[in-house]
Formats: C-alpha cells, structure tokens, sequence
C-alpha cells in the first residue's frame, strides 16, 4: 500500500522533466523511461483487464442493471427501479441471510486466523523433523477435498443417530447431539466443517510469516527477558500482522462468498438457521425465478464485502507493522 | 535488563530451573498430545471416505463405525467406471485445470508486476477494481457469461471452462505482494545493464519468485478441479462433464444412488489431487517461507 | 546476472515466453473436441446425415435415452440428435440448467419436467400444448391412453390443454421391511389397514438399547415435497393448497376415456389457487408425525433426497418409510434381497387419497423443429420404445405410466412381491392426485420444507410453524396474482 506515494512522485517528475530541451535524447532519458515503463505496464496488464473487463466487469454491470428490473427469464424483463431494494429491507429471508454470512464469517474467519497462527507456532517448536513433516502433510491435506464432497462426507459423519461423531462423543457419555437438525448446531456444523477444510491454508501462511521473523529478533527479545506470553504479544505479534492482514482480508472475502459447502450440507436448513447471503442469492434467482431480485442482493453483497475489505484496509494501519 | 556487551541469561537457582525444565518437558507433551487429537480430527473423515468406499452401504451404516475394512468389496470402483466415463471426465478434468494453471501463471504474474514494479496512471485504481472483482460471487455474474460464452459459440465446449478463468483478481494480488517483497536493488542493478522491462522482468523478478508461481500453481490446481458449478451451466455432453459434475452423477435420481459409490468416486478424484500435492508440497512451503506475505 | 544485448535478448524472451504460453493452450487444443453432436455416432462411425437432417436438442439422460433414439433412427434417419444432459440432480437444480439456456437464448427442442415444473413452464408459455396433434394423430394414441390412467394424465394438464405425456411416474407407498416386522413379531400391513395399524406397528418395531440409544426405529421420511409428510395431508383428507379444477379438457376425455368412470369430474387441470397450510387437518397430520418422533420412534428428519434414509433401511435399522416405484432397483443396487422388503398402500385416516409425481417430455414452444419433436415424443410412448428405454430396461428405475409395463416379471428379480400396490394407487383410487404444483412451485416448496424442518426440530409448534407457512404462501401467492386467469 506504501506504493501509492511513489507512483504520484515519479508522475509528477516526469511530467517536468518532458519540458526538458534535452527531451529529444529518447533512449535512456527518465522521460523516455517512464513513458516507456508505463506502457509496458498495459502491456503487462491487458490479458488480465481484458479478460476481466469481458468475463466479470461486464457481467457485474449486467448484475447492477438487472437488479433494477424484474426479470423471471421466460418474459421480457420489466423495470421497476429500487422496489427490489425496498423489498430486501423489509424481507426477512434475506436479511437473515446477511445476518448468517455476518455471523458465519465473525466466527469462521477469526477461529481459521486463530487456529491457523496456533498450528504454526506449534508446528515452529523443537521437535522432531519427521514429526512435523508428518503433522503438516496431515493439516494440509482437507485443502484437497471439494466443498461438496466435504459437504457430503461430514454430513454423514454428523448424522445424530449414526454418525461416527456422536457414536465416539456417546463413548465418552455426551448424549448425541443434533449437528444438522437444530439451527444453532447446524451453524456450528457448517463453521466447523469450514474451518476443517481452510484451516491448512491459514497455517501455511502463517508458517511462513513465522519463520521470517529472524531468530536474532526472537534470541534478543528471549536475553531481555522477554519470554512466552510477552514475547508473543509484544514481538511475533507485530512482525507477523502483514500475513494476519493477509490472511484475514482473503479469509472474509472467501466467507462471505463460500457456497457449496453449506448448500450441500443444510440447503440451509433447519428453517433459514444455515442459509447464508450468497445462498438467498442464488435461490432467488434460479429456483424462483427472481433473477431481478437475486441481483439486487448481489449487489448489496458486493458492497457489503467491498466496505469491509476497505474498512479492514483502513483499520490496518492501525495494528499492522511493516519492516 | 538491559545488557550491552555480554549478555546473560537471569541467574536462577537449580530448583527453579529444574522446575522450569520439567513444564518445559510436560508443556511439549501436553502440546503434542493436543496436536495429535487434531490430527486425528483431520484425517478421520479422509479415513472414512476411504473406508466406506470399499464396503457395501449395509454396511456404511453400521454402529461402532468401523475404519479398518477386513474385506475390501471393490465392486464399488467398478461401479464407478459403469455409471460415469470416469477416465474420461478425469481427462477433461486434467486438461481445464492445467490450462488455466498455466494460463493464470502467465496473466498473473505479469499483472502482478506490472502492479508491484511498473509505474503508470491510474495504476491505483485499475488494482482496486481488480480487487473489487474477487468480491463478486460467482452465482451472480454466470448469467451473463454464459450469454458471452454462447455469442462466442463455446457453449459446451472445454474452452468455456478455460477461457473465462484465464484472468485471476486473487493470482494478481498474490504475485503482486511477492513481487513487493523482492528488493529493488536487483531491479537497479539490471536497469544500469541496459536491460528493458520485458527482460528485467522475465529474467531477474521472475526467477526470485518462482515460489510463488508454484504456490499459485497449487490454489489454481486445487480450485478448478473442485471447480462444480460453472461447468453444471456450461457444459451439456456427459463426455465433456468434469470430475465434480460426474460425481454429482452418481448420486443418482433422487438420491438412490449408493453411497459406497459415491465415495468410491470421491476417493478416486482425489488421487490426482494428492500426487500433486505430494510433488509440490515442498515447493509451496519453499515459496511461504521463502515469499512470506507481507501487506 | 544479465548479459547485456538490449533488444535482441528481450526479443527471444519474448518469444520464449509465447512459446510456453502456446504449448500450454496447445495442449488445451489436443483436448478431446466436442464429440460429434450425433446419436448415431453410437453405433460405428457416424451415420452420414442425409439431406436436410433435422437436429433435435433434447434434455435427456443420454445413456438411458440411447436405444430409444437408436429405434427412432431406423425409420426417421433423416433426425439427428443432440444431448443436453442434466441429470443426478435433484429437479430442483435443473432449473439452473434450464433457465440459463432459455436466458442465452439458447433454444432446445425437447425438455423433460417433472410435475414440479409441469405448470411453469405450460403458464409461462415455454412448452407447446399438444392439444392439436394429440387431436390429430388420436388414433396411433388411443392404445396408449387406454394404457395410462387419467390422472397421470390430468397432471400434465393445463388450463384445458395437455402439455406432456407422461411417462413415469411414482406414488408415495409405504415400503416396510419384512425381516424388522417379523422379528418384532408383526404382521405385514393389509391394503386396508388404518393409521392406528400403521401406529401399532410402528411402535413395535421402534427398539431401543440399554442406554436408550436406538436400535431400530419404525418410521422415518425424509423433509421433501413429493413423499415428506405430504401423503399424510393426503390421507387426512386435506392438502396444502386449495384445489379447483379449470375448466375444459372434454376432448381429452370424451376422446380417449369416454367409458372409464374415473373420469368423472375431471377437467381442463389442476388449480391450485390459495394456500391452506394451517387447515387443521393438517395441523393434525404434523401434530401425529411430532408426536411420533418425541416418542422415538422416528429419527431426527434431515433434509435432502434420502440417501441417509436407505441406508437404514438396507441394514434393518428402519421398519418403513414411504417411496415410490422407483426404489424398487434401488434398493436392490443397495444390496437388499428382493424378498426382504414389501410394499403397501399408505394407511387409511380420513381416506385413503395418495399422492404422486408424474413426467414426460415437452415441447419447447420456441423450438424450430416442433413437428420433428412431435413425433419423437409420440415415438416415444410406444410401447416398444418404452419397453427399450434405459429408464425401464434393464432395471426399473422409475415406475412406468402404462399399466401393462407393471409385471410380475418386471419386478421378480428386484422385488418388491406385493408391485400391484403401485398401479393399484391409481385404479383402486381414483382420487389419487399428484402433489400440489403450482407455477410458483420452487418458493412454495422451499417454504413448506423450511417451516416442517422448524417444527420438527422443536423449534416451533405444528400449529405455529403451520401458520408462519401460511402467512409466508399467501404473501408468496400475493406477489403472483392471476396465475391461472391471465395464463390463458
């Protein structure tokens, strides 16, 4: 983000420097060069904003067009301005829909951040090399499985009556428990699962923001009798908030958008306890025919995902430190 | 307690450091015992998947589940092959994902750079709207492609799946932070050689980020073969179905399908998952730690 | 790190660079090609196309559809087809499919729906009545009609026009496990048997262990439109909605049933005008189904298609739970010998009125080729053709509309022993009627699956949860004014 500076510094120096009467040297002239640079900066970047511009920027003007009419697919569409925003404020359906992706995300983002960083820093302790081999294949590997087939697996494993789960929570004498058939067990079925197929990617990244912070740095803080909990708070903390940055921005995004996994594991039942934004979405615009409405929720969920990706952005520069 | 030429450790008594010895020692059991429950936690639906696959669904149901199968009934596989043109959804599987690996390396990393190391106007704003795109679900905007899609007559076809999925928001913003992370000096270092933009960046940035191109190799590879929604609207021919349309498949009519099937399926899909990943891991821990991620 | 030669180095790296980037979407190009679009390719090579071959898009499962099209071809050669293959999914995500290529304009000849959709797409003026060639071609159909029962029939109806002919259908019985009710020393039901029969076995076939945890229970179902608790609304005399009949259809039955009394009283198709979810009826109905799983003897209801279901079923953990024809074959892929399962008729309450969903293909009435569709449609509820269908042939998948396909032999090898049950819904009760649909089907369903999850969790009261339903339908019917006056 520090680049922001640098591009409007360089822009304005060239800017004086093409008022230069030695501008005709083109070669090696900074004018040349930055003219030259920016141009293969659109170079560089036309697959990318062409292929983006076709295949997403369009279709989501197309969204924020549609969501103004109302359009069932088989009839011409008919226009009927913001009714559609004015229904979703007063929809019910909807609005719990926001509510669940809100709650969802709270607890699913913040427990794979916090799970991912605690897996790292275990997996950085002393042990043996094979061990932590062994334990990060293993944390590793549901980042392999589909949300659908994660859906189904787990689903049968949480079923109340004959699921392993509840068989092995019966062992131990904890009465079985209704993982998919009451609302707030089915949310935490989902949180769960979730958190059982991303949790691997938050840990690798935290891996990695771990073991660049040099050891001098942890050895000092250690000699100045810094230890443990200290230690943690006051240095690792600090030096890893980019990837905790990182991972809780791409953490959000993907929440607030994940799809299969609880589609195919509650359908968002019981009731609406499960049934997420981007779930009230799609149902709208492909099982009722409302492809009208079901823009106007995405776009609502798209500013949504928007204003706290940049409130998240701006709130950074308060607790994340860079080297 | 602040030293500055010789620092030492506080003194504490033998006792004392005994004791903090044997914590030391109990925490890093307690630790292990503690990540090995996780562990198994993790693993456990893998094992199942695995395991019910190779038994009758009479069996699927049975209470004590059982993990260990003693007669492995592969009927099931076999089954697998009857229902679905399995190797030949893997196939298409197998060629969709590798073209959009590729193709995604080639669109990111140069987008990346160009946002990390290349000045021109608007560059700011064109990386915000870029960003702004990963934002939008993809139920909303599948409408729309399909209609683009078809105008360019590739409905139904492979390239419907590849094409649109060349451009990445998420792979431009993870070169970009590793490009970041690459000091300046080597860029300085070739511009004073006369090199262009074009060489400075295939054969000075590039080289220093291969890391990330295998960890972005690996999102990609996982993503768009898991990738099931796209090609349910996209594609019409069962020969041209991906592996997560054909395991949909087998869930049959209303759900008769056999569930030892289904997992047979599953588990099948996922060997060419795992062997990547086995070749790769290495390289995607190299590219973390090495990249780091920063801000 | 870098020699210096300036453009000639950036030149070849540029070229390098496109060298990969070519060799990858090679590869992507050595992809197999779309394969040919012919169903005649079959068989060897693909069947050179004659002048002026039609094309015909349908949606269909390509591997059951096969040798019905290999049939076809034999004596309309000049007909190719092209397969739009939607299936494994529920009917609910077939929309998906479906409206998006209707949103693209993407034109298909034939479709396939389900009840659930029947009236969608006959309101939304996407399918063709067939009233004309029907009218037409009457003698080829005579046979057929003779064949299939009228309700099956009156389903496919719509405002005094028929739309489909069905081709499958299924009808909610009760399935029971022979070995559960023998070993709890019960007897099989009878056609006859009551709800308090159905009660008493129930109960005796619920068996728990020490702790309490279950053993086997004796009902269970799964929270869906079609079977659920939907037959029980049915069989205490009451449905979801309010039913009328529309108005003409006479050339339909004075046509081809002019003799059959179970045509009394039918018209031009179902209404369904107004929601009636908390008719106390119904509240009894949900009232009985709670009360039997507080007292055990159902598991907790889960959502989706049922895979969970027959899973207990299979391995004797399940008494009996209500299913179609179309688990006949399942069960046995499942592994069950024919002889361990049986079918019955749903237990008499008020009355003994079943319930069921039917299919057939529809004609696109965008479509350009629609004489060409007709035909095979008309082709297709031959006989002949059905009898080769992959729907029916080699295993039963789905029960068949023609009376005569349902045979002692059909069933010999899959079970179950007591198979009449299934026509026997149709011709012993003529009331039968298929579940309700009407063109707002989708929200309606969603609504009615959402509110009995809540009740049957607890979470709300029959009563309550029955009175949420119906607020939410008749706002949901509100929004959709005049679906059946502005139709036509």
């Amino acid at each position: 983000m520090s680049s922001v500076a640098s591009t409007n510094k360089h822009v304005g120096q060239s800017k004086s420097r093409s008022r230069n009467p030695y501008r005709l040297m083109t070669e090696n002239t900074l004018s040349g060069m930055a003219r030259r640079k920016a141009l293969m900066g659109y170079l560089f970047l036309f697959p990318t904003i062409l292929g983006i511009l076709v295949f997403t920027a369009g279709p989501v003007l197309f969204s924020f067009v549609l969501s103004l009419f109302r359009w069932n697919v088989f009839s011409p569409p008919e226009w009927i301005g913001f009714v559609s925003y004015q229904r979703m404020v007063t929809d019910s359906r909807a609005l719990t829909g926001f509510w669940n992706s809100f709650i969802f995300v709270v607890f699913a983002v913040s427990l794979q951040v916090l799970l991912g960083l605690v897996l790292a820093m275990i997996l950085q302790s002393h042990m043996a090399t094979w061990l932590r081999y062994t334990y990060r294949t293993t944390f590793l590997l549901p980042m392999l499985m589909s949300g659908a087939a994660t859906a189904i697996v787990l689903g049968y494993m949480l079923h109340k009556e004959f699921g392993a789960v509840n068989y092995y929570l019966g062992r131990i004498g904890i009465p079985p428990i209704p993982w998919l058939t009451q609302p707030t067990w089915a949310m935490v079925s989902v949180i769960m699962s979730y958190l059982w197929l991303s949790t691997g990617f938050a840990m690798i990244l935290f891996i990695g923001g771990l073991t660049n912070i040099s050891n001098e740095i942890l050895d000092a803080a250690d000699v100045d009798g810094a230890r443990g909990l200290t230690r943690f708070w006051n240095i690792t903390l600090p030096l890893v908030s980019p990837t905790l940055l990182f991972a809780a921005v791409t953490g959000v995004i993907g929440g607030l958008q994940v799809f299969n996994l609880p589609y195919i594991m509650t359908r968002g039942g019981p009731g609406d306890s499960t049934r997420t934004a981007v779930m009230v979405m799609y149902e709208s615009a492909f099982k009722n025919m409302e492809i009208g409405y079901g823009s106007t929720i995405a776009v609502v969920l798209f500013l949504v995902i928007l204003a706290v990706t940049a409130g998240q952005f701006g709130l950074s520069k308060r607790w994340v430190f860079y080297q | 307690m602040q030293s500055t030429m010789m620092p030492t450790a506080p003194r504490r008594s033998s006792a004392a450091a005994a004791g903090d010895f044997l914590r030391y020692r109990l925490g890093m059991w307690l630790l292990l015992l503690v990540t090995t429950v996780f562990a198994i936690i993790v693993v456990a639906p893998f094992a199942w998947t695995v395991s019910t696959s190779m038994r009758t669904p009479m069996e699927s149901f049975s209470v004590p589940p059982q993990w260990i199968v003693l007669n492995p009934d592969w009927s099931n596989y076999a089954r697998v092959f009857e229902e679905i043109p399995f190797f030949r959804q893997i196939l298409n599987s197998f060629v969709v994902t590798l073209a959009v690996v590729v193709g995604q390396l080639f669109t990111a990393s140069l987008a990346g750079y160009a946002f990390a190391r290349l000045e021109f106007p608007g560059r700011n704003l064109l990386f915000w709207l870029i960003m702004a795109t990963m934002m939008i679900p993809l139920q909303a905007t599948i409408i729309p492609v399909f209609v683009i899609i078809s105008r360019m007559g590739l409905a139904n076809t492979l390239w419907s799946l590849i094409i649109p999925a060349l451009p990445t928001a998420f792979g431009t913003f993870l070169m970009r932070q590793y490009f970041l992370g690459v000091p300046k000096d080597f860029e300085e270092a070739a511009v004073i050689d006369g090199a262009n933009q074009f060489s400075v960046f295939a054969r000075v940035y590039l080289p220093l980020v291969t890391p990330a191109l295998a960890v972005l190799a690996m999102l990609v590879f996982n993503g768009m073969w898991n990738d099931f929604f796209r090609p349910l609207i996209f594609i019409n021919d069962p020969l041209l179905f991906t592996i997560p349309l054909g395991l949909n498949d087998l869930k049959g009519y209303m759900a008769t399908g056999s569930i030892s099937v289904v997992l047979a399926g599953v588990t099948m899909s996922l060997i060419p998952v795992v062997i990547v990943y086995i070749f790769g891991q290495r390289y995607l821990i190299e590219g973390i730690m090495m990249g780091g991620v920063k801000g | 790190m870098n020699t210096t030669n300036g453009q000639g180095l950036s030149r070849r790296d540029f070229l390098r660079w496109s060298g990969v980037t070519a060799a990858a979407l090679a590869v992507a190009a050595c992809a197999p090609a779309s394969p040919a679009p012919q169903a005649g390719a079959g068989d060897a090579g693909a069947a050179a196309p004659a002048a002026a071959t039609t094309v015909l898009r349908m949606q269909v499962d390509p591997e059951q559809e096969q040798p019905v099209v290999d049939m076809f071809r034999q004596n309309n050669p000049n007909v190719d087809f092209e397969f739009v293959s939607v299936t494994g999914i529920d009917h609910e995500e077939i929309a998906a499919k479906i409206l998006t290529m209707v949103a693209s304009g993407q034109a298909l000849d034939l479709g396939y729906a389900a009840t659930e959709a029947t009236q969608l797409y006959a309101g939304q003026k996407l399918a063709a009545p067939i009233d004309e060639w029907v009218q037409r071609d009457a003698e080829e159909l005579k046979e057929y009609f003779t064949d299939v029962h009228p309700s099956l029939i009156q389903a496919m109806m719509w405002e005094g026009s028929l739309y489909q002919l069905p081709i499958d259908f299924n009808a909610a019985n009760m399935y029971y496990n022979t070995g559960v009710l023998q070993e709890a020393g019960v007897e099989a039901p009878k056609t006859d048997w009551t709800k308090d029969d159905f009660y008493n076995i129930a109960k005796a076939t619920t068996k728990k262990d020490a702790s309490g945890a279950a053993q086997t229970y004796g009902y269970a179902w799964t929270n869906r439109l079609w079977g659920g608790w939907m037959p029980w609304i049915f069989v205490n005399g009451s449905n979801l909605l309010q039913e009328e009949e529309a108005s003409g259809g006479e050339w339909l039955w004075s046509g081809f049933y002019a003799d059959d009394p179970a045509v009394q009283g039918r018209g031009g198709g179902w209404r369904w005008t107004a929601p009636k979810a908390n008719d106390p009826a119904n509240v009894e109905a949900l009232d009985f189904l709670y009360q039997i799983y507080q007292e055990g003897i159902t598991p907790a209801i889960e959502l989706g298609g049922g895979d969970t279901l027959q899973g207990f079923f299979t391995t004797g953990k399940l008494a009996m739970t209500p299913a179609g024809g179309f688990w006949a074959g399942s069960l046995k892929n499942a592994g069950m010998a024919n002889d361990s399962f049986d079918v019955q008729l749903m237990p008499k309450w008020k009355n003994q009125r079943h319930q069921f969903g039917t299919a057939g293909q529809w004609i696109f009435a965008d479509g350009k080729n629609k004489e060409a569709a007709w035909d095979y449609m008309k082709f297709r509820i031959s006989k002949d053709a059905m009898m080769a269908n992959g729907m029916f042939n080699p295993v039963t998948l789905t029960t068949p509309t023609r009376r005569s396909m349902l045979t002692a032999e059909r069933f010999a090898d899959t079970g179950p022993a007591n198979w009449q049950v299934f026509y026997a819904t149709l011709d012993d009760h003529p009331d039968t009627a298929p579940i309700p649909a009407p063109p707002i089907s989708n929200p309606m369903t969603a609504l009615f699956v959402g509110y009995t999850s809540r009740a049957m969790n607890g979470e709300l009261t029959p009563q309550a949860a029955l009175d949420g339903m119906q607020k939410e339908l008749e706002d949901l019917y509100a929004r959709n004014p005049d679906m059946y006056t502005k139709a036509s």
